[in-house]
């Protein structure tokens, strides 16, 4: 383990230097030549960062791709071996078969169609709803907001508590109001993903709104202004100023709800269980690494979602077609 | 100084304090400790909370042994890690400490899971080490691996089916009927369910709570895998290696129907808890020996002052042999930095040796895995003795095997999808698959 | 009550009608607020719910149950919430956990400002070669998922840097210190410092690292305290990976992965559960009180400029 980092450090190492190297004779040529001083204070101030970088954030990246191809079983740490596709050709059988890989593609399919439209339409009419200079506006974000704050392990015990197939639990007694029986929720697998949705949807549609509200803010009122005075209802100038207005919020919030819906895990972990009707990708391959200590088929999927989010994120950018800053 | 400044400078001490608090706990947890005052020291890890009964009985031993250790210059210490289901954080602190080399010398562990953990080198070889006492034991005890023994049971356990016996009366179930399941020959699955049936009745919610719905950790596997074997079913084969063939064959499979056919009869499901019989809702509760200790002594509202239940064994399958569940967890040594594993074998023998066995099992109320602590012991018509009977007849313990925490997940599954799929066969033969290819990884 | 106005005229002479708009404005504020309440009822009943629950006792969460008492918190027996708070507490230690996420959370934030923002600041006011190559590699892994990566981390953790006992504890502030995204949002700030105040002092002899510390850190205020936020709600929030990395020091557990060790065990009544998530959630909400302006400007600046 430690000879391969020692080799990838050398190897980033070395593209360092030769970027550097490059860089300095750039500015040879062109006569803007580098102060020394500045450049070795300046290289100890990111050392710190490059080093945690490294460790924490490229290394691990760079092993789960590693241990994608090998078989490596966390019981068992000094026997890893090269094993080239094979975990990918196991995955792609376990979906063909219909088996546990499957239902976790399935849930994790459900869950994105569910909770993105949903997240994103709830956070857009809220921000709406928000955006006026009325008083107590203020009182009214703080409510909408309140969900995001508190963390995915309380929010999934607080609605498992909630969603308790008693007849005496919260929903149960409020449905029974209406005549409906008790109903299972988490407990039945047709319907326990769409509450994993909306439980979500809940919690998450807050944090979107602010970022709505502040795309809002920059659409300048003199548009809207021109518009009323052309007589224009407000329902045109919603489809005409504010929603092209908001075209680059929509566009982040949209890839970073559904990369976080690809993701998801602690909710359908705390609140269904190790079950059919529970694995989501990330859980699934999770429960693989740590359960089961295959690191490598863990690994596997780890990667092949990257890959698929990776797509999907730069499909989407295509689509809605906003230059990237910076 | 402005009002400001002094925030800030108060935020920064309250800050640097807070932290530094934590410094004493940080250190302490640090202490590897070896070598204290010339001691050797012998860590053992054990998989419950040490404010639980058990966790009280083992803190007496290990207290005990360093009293009794002073002058041969060896202490042990003693980590608490519950177990608890899902994410099963006694493994993962072992995975975790196998990976930093940090195992400690003893550890328990899954009777079941013996071979796992022996044949990923976590446990030592200790045949040599407790030639001389392993015949105090019950031989189906012992944790065996290749031939060698690889642990030592902590305790033993037997479970059966704890009835009210108020609603046996209500549902006109005799005495004498009784008396009869409750003699050598146990029931069969007919008379199971014919008593099932009159108590549906009487029941304000199912009949027998069985512990489908204790899928999420080892409750359902230990509770429910007797009926497997009773069915003349199997779960793998000799070695362990093999479950195609064996998880999916008729007889297995017929077993898992017969679940499917109590659910479908309305007699249990995976709703009902253990509060329900406490309540008296409903008639029988299939639990292991720990539910005897509850019973006397929490005054549950259907059974005041320990008064009106009774334990039935389990049942006799139509084909095939009585089969009680048996197993709980063992003591092993592990294979650590410690070459020198003398001091472990010390405390090794010392937590299961009959004074321990006693002080344990009279804790968690279960029964002790050695002869002579149980001779006498109990009362010929207490439910301990018929347990104990039941235990020696006919308890046949969980399937050796590498892969065992696989199949148990893979059983849970099963069961936890049994009362809502037609497809019962299919979804069985499908996990075997599934089950194969991961223990074949192993 | 109308007065005779003075017509207005706009700019070309033309007669302006003003419609007078008072009683269906009420109506319209009116419908406005009860609508916005009852959203409000609608994303805050579980956590009122939350409150109410952790004060009773079992038999009082099922006599209520099916009520409207369910949302109120049991107020003919003060002393049974008392009972489930201390024993969530204190028996349950859930303050010693509380104390651990405090401590972790300052020393990330302290770590996370100071090696961010000297990154960001490089990156955004240094001339060194192989500058670009850093901008790069940190947008580059802005975008990678990083939950992924969550068991190689644990066996670089554990198994390469072999932090065991009271080290563990880099193993939580180290990650949570380091943090890319916050890293591009100080370069970009710190962009728009105009240089004039460097300058003056390096004039006035500063070093570096002063002229950080004592100018640059002052004059950025808002993205300071907004990485501060953000980084204590995460490090509080945090479950996953701190249960993964302490199961053999529970001790040293943050707050959420010992809750749910808490929410497992079986002597504990379901009014002390929910206590113990009432708990874990009142820092975050003072934070998030105390510190709403920050958080809305997070949002300004990530919602922008990505």
């Amino acid at each position: 383990m430690g000879t391969i980092s020692i080799l990838i450090f050398a190897v980033f190492l070395a593209v360092f230097l030769g970027v550097v190297t490059y860089d300095l004779y750039k500015s040879k040529k062109n006569g803007t030549n580098f102060r020394i001083k500045n450049c070795v204070v300046g290289f100890l101030m990111v050392a710190p960062a490059v080093l945690l970088t490294f460790l924490f954030i490229l290394l691990p990246m760079l092993f789960s791709l590693g241990y994608a191809f090998t078989d490596f079983n966390q019981m068992r740490p000094d026997e890893v071996n090269f094993v080239g596709f094979n975990n990918f050709k196991e995955i792609f059988r376990e979906i063909g078969a219909g088996g546990d890989m499957l239902s976790a593609l399935k849930n994790t399919a459900i869950f994105v169609v569910g909770v993105v439209p949903l997240q994103i339409l709830l956070a857009l009419g809220l921000a709406l709803f928000c955006n006026r200079k009325v008083r107590g506006v203020a009182i009214f974000k703080v409510c909408f907001f309140a969900p995001v704050v508190i963390s995915l392990t309380v929010t999934s015990y607080l609605w498992v508590t909630i969603l308790s197939p008693e007849a005496d639990g919260l929903l149960n007694s409020f449905l029974a109001l209406f005549g409906i029986p008790e109903q299972d929720f988490l407990s039945n697998p047709d319907t326990a993903m769409l509450w994993i949705v909306i439980i979500s949807a809940w919690q998450g549609c807050g944090y979107q709104m602010l970022i709505f509200l502040s795309g809002l803010t920059n659409i300048r009122s003199d548009l809207y202004e021109a518009a009323r005075l052309d007589g224009a209802n407000a329902w045109y100038r919603f489809i005409h100023i504010t929603v092209p207005g908001l075209k680059s919020s929509v566009l982040y919030i949209t890839i970073t709800v559904f990369i976080g819906a690809c993701r998801i895990m602690v909710q359908p972990m705390l609140m269904i269980g190790p079950y059919p009707e529970g694995w989501t990708l990330s859980y699934y391959m999770y429960m693989q690494g740590t359960e089961y200590s295959l690191v490598g088929k863990s690994s596997a999927i780890a990667l092949l979602m990257t890959i698929f989010i990776g797509l999907v994120t730069f499909i989407q950018k295509k689509v809605l077609g906003e230059k990237k800053s910076g | 100084m402005s009002v400001k400044k002094i925030f800030k400078i108060i935020g920064v001490v309250a800050c640097a304090a807070i932290v530094a608090s934590g410094i004493p706990g940080w250190v302490i947890n640090d202490s590897d400790a070896d070598g204290l005052n010339g001691n050797t020291v012998v860590s053992v890890m054990f998989h419950v909370s040490s404010s639980s009964k058990e966790g009280q009985a083992y803190k007496k031993r290990i207290d005990a042994f360093n009293e009794a250790y002073k002058d041969k210059k060896i202490k042990a210490t003693a980590n608490y890690i519950p177990r608890t289901d899902g994410s099963s954080a006694y493994e993962t602190a072992l995975i975790s400490m196998k990976i930093s080399n940090k195992l400690p010398d003893i550890i328990t562990f899954d009777s079941p899971k013996c071979s796992y953990y022996a044949a990923n080198n976590y446990l030592y070889n200790i045949t040599n080490m407790v030639a001389d006492i392993k015949d105090e034991f019950f031989e189906g005890s012992i944790n065996y691996y290749n031939g060698y023994i690889y642990g030592l049971p902590i305790q033993e356990s037997s479970a059966g089916f704890y009835y009210n016996k108020d609603l046996f009366k209500k549902a006109g179930i005799s005495d004498k009927e009784i008396s009869e399941y409750s003699d050598e020959s146990p029931w069969t699955y007919e008379e199971f369910k014919s008593v099932c049936s009159r108590l549906k009745s009487v029941c304000s919610k199912v009949p027998v709570n069985m512990s489908i719905g204790g899928t999420s950790d080892e409750t359902a596997p230990y509770l429910l895998y007797p009926f497997v074997y009773a069915s003349g079913g199997q779960f793998a084969s000799e070695d362990g290696n093999t479950v195609k063939g064996y998880l999916d064959s008729e007889k297995t499979i017929s077993t898992f129907e017969f679940f499917q056919e109590l659910i479908n009869e309305g007699y249990t499901d995976d709703k009902v808890d253990a509060n329900a019989f406490y309540n008296g809702e409903t008639a029988m509760y299939l639990s292991s020996g720990w539910t005897i200790a509850d019973l006397r002594n929490k005054n549950y509202s259907a059974f005041p002052n320990g008064s009106n239940w009774g334990l039935l064994p389990y049942p006799y399958g139509e084909e095939g042999c009585a089969a009680s569940a048996t197993g709980s967890w063992s003591f092993g040594i592990t294979q650590n930095h410690h070459q020198d594993k003398a001091a472990a074998r010390e405390l090794l023998k010392w937590l299961v040796n009959d004074e321990s066995s006693r002080v344990i099992t009279e804790h968690t109320g279960m029964i002790s895995a050695k002869k002579a602590v149980n001779e006498g012991r109990y009362d010929a018509d207490s439910p301990e003795a018929m347990l104990l009977q039941q235990l020696a007849n006919t308890g046949k313990a969980r399937p050796p095997m590498v892969g065992y925490s696989v199949l148990s997940t893979t059983f849970n599954q099963i069961i936890h999808e049994l009362g809502r799929t037609n497809n019962l066969r299919d979804l069985i033969t499908e996990r075997t698959v599934t089950l194969q290819e991961t223990i074949d990884k192993y | 009550m109308a007065k005779k106005k003075l017509p207005l005229l706009d700019a070309d002479g033309n007669e302006i009608t003003v419609v007078k708009q008072n009683t269906s404005k009420i109506a319209k504020n009116v419908v406005y607020y009860v609508c916005g309440a009852v959203m409000s009822l609608f994303f805050l009943f579980p956590l009122i719910y939350m409150l109410a629950y952790s004060t009773k006792t079992e038999a009082a969460i099922a006599e209520s149950a099916g009520t409207l008492g369910m949302f109120l918190p049991d107020f003919s027996n003060l002393g049974a919430a008392f009972d489930n708070y201390k024993k969530v507490l204190v028996d349950y230690d859930v303050a010693k956990y509380a104390l651990n996420s405090v401590r972790y959370a300052i020393i990330s934030i302290v770590l996370n400002v100071i090696i961010n923002g000297l990154a960001g600041y490089v990156l955004a006011k240094f001339r060194i070669p192989g500058k670009r190559f850093f901008t790069f590699i940190i947008l580059f892994l802005i975008v990678v998922p990083v939950e992924t990566s969550i068991i190689p981390l644990f066996i670089v953790v554990k198994q390469m840097l072999g932090l065991n006992g009271a080290a563990t504890i880099l193993g939580i502030v180290f990650p949570a210190a380091i943090s890319v995204f916050n890293m591009f949002l100080f370069m970009q700030f710190f962009q728009g410092i105009p240089k004039d105040y460097e300058e003056a002092a390096r004039i006035d002899g500063a070093g570096n690292l002063k002229i950080f510390f004592k100018i640059i850190l002052p004059l950025s205020k808002p993205i300071v305290a907004t990485v501060a936020v953000f980084c204590f709600i995460g490090v509080w929030n945090d479950y996953l990976w701190p249960s993964l990395l302490l199961t053999n020091n529970q001790d040293l557990m943050p707050v959420q992965a010992a809750l749910t060790i808490i929410q497992q065990d079986t002597e504990l009544s379901a009014g002390a559960k929910m206590a113990s998530l009432v708990v874990t959630s009142i820092p975050i909400f003072i934070v998030y009180v105390a510190a709403q302006k920050y958080i809305v400007q997070g949002f300004g600046t990530a919602g922008l400029k990505v």
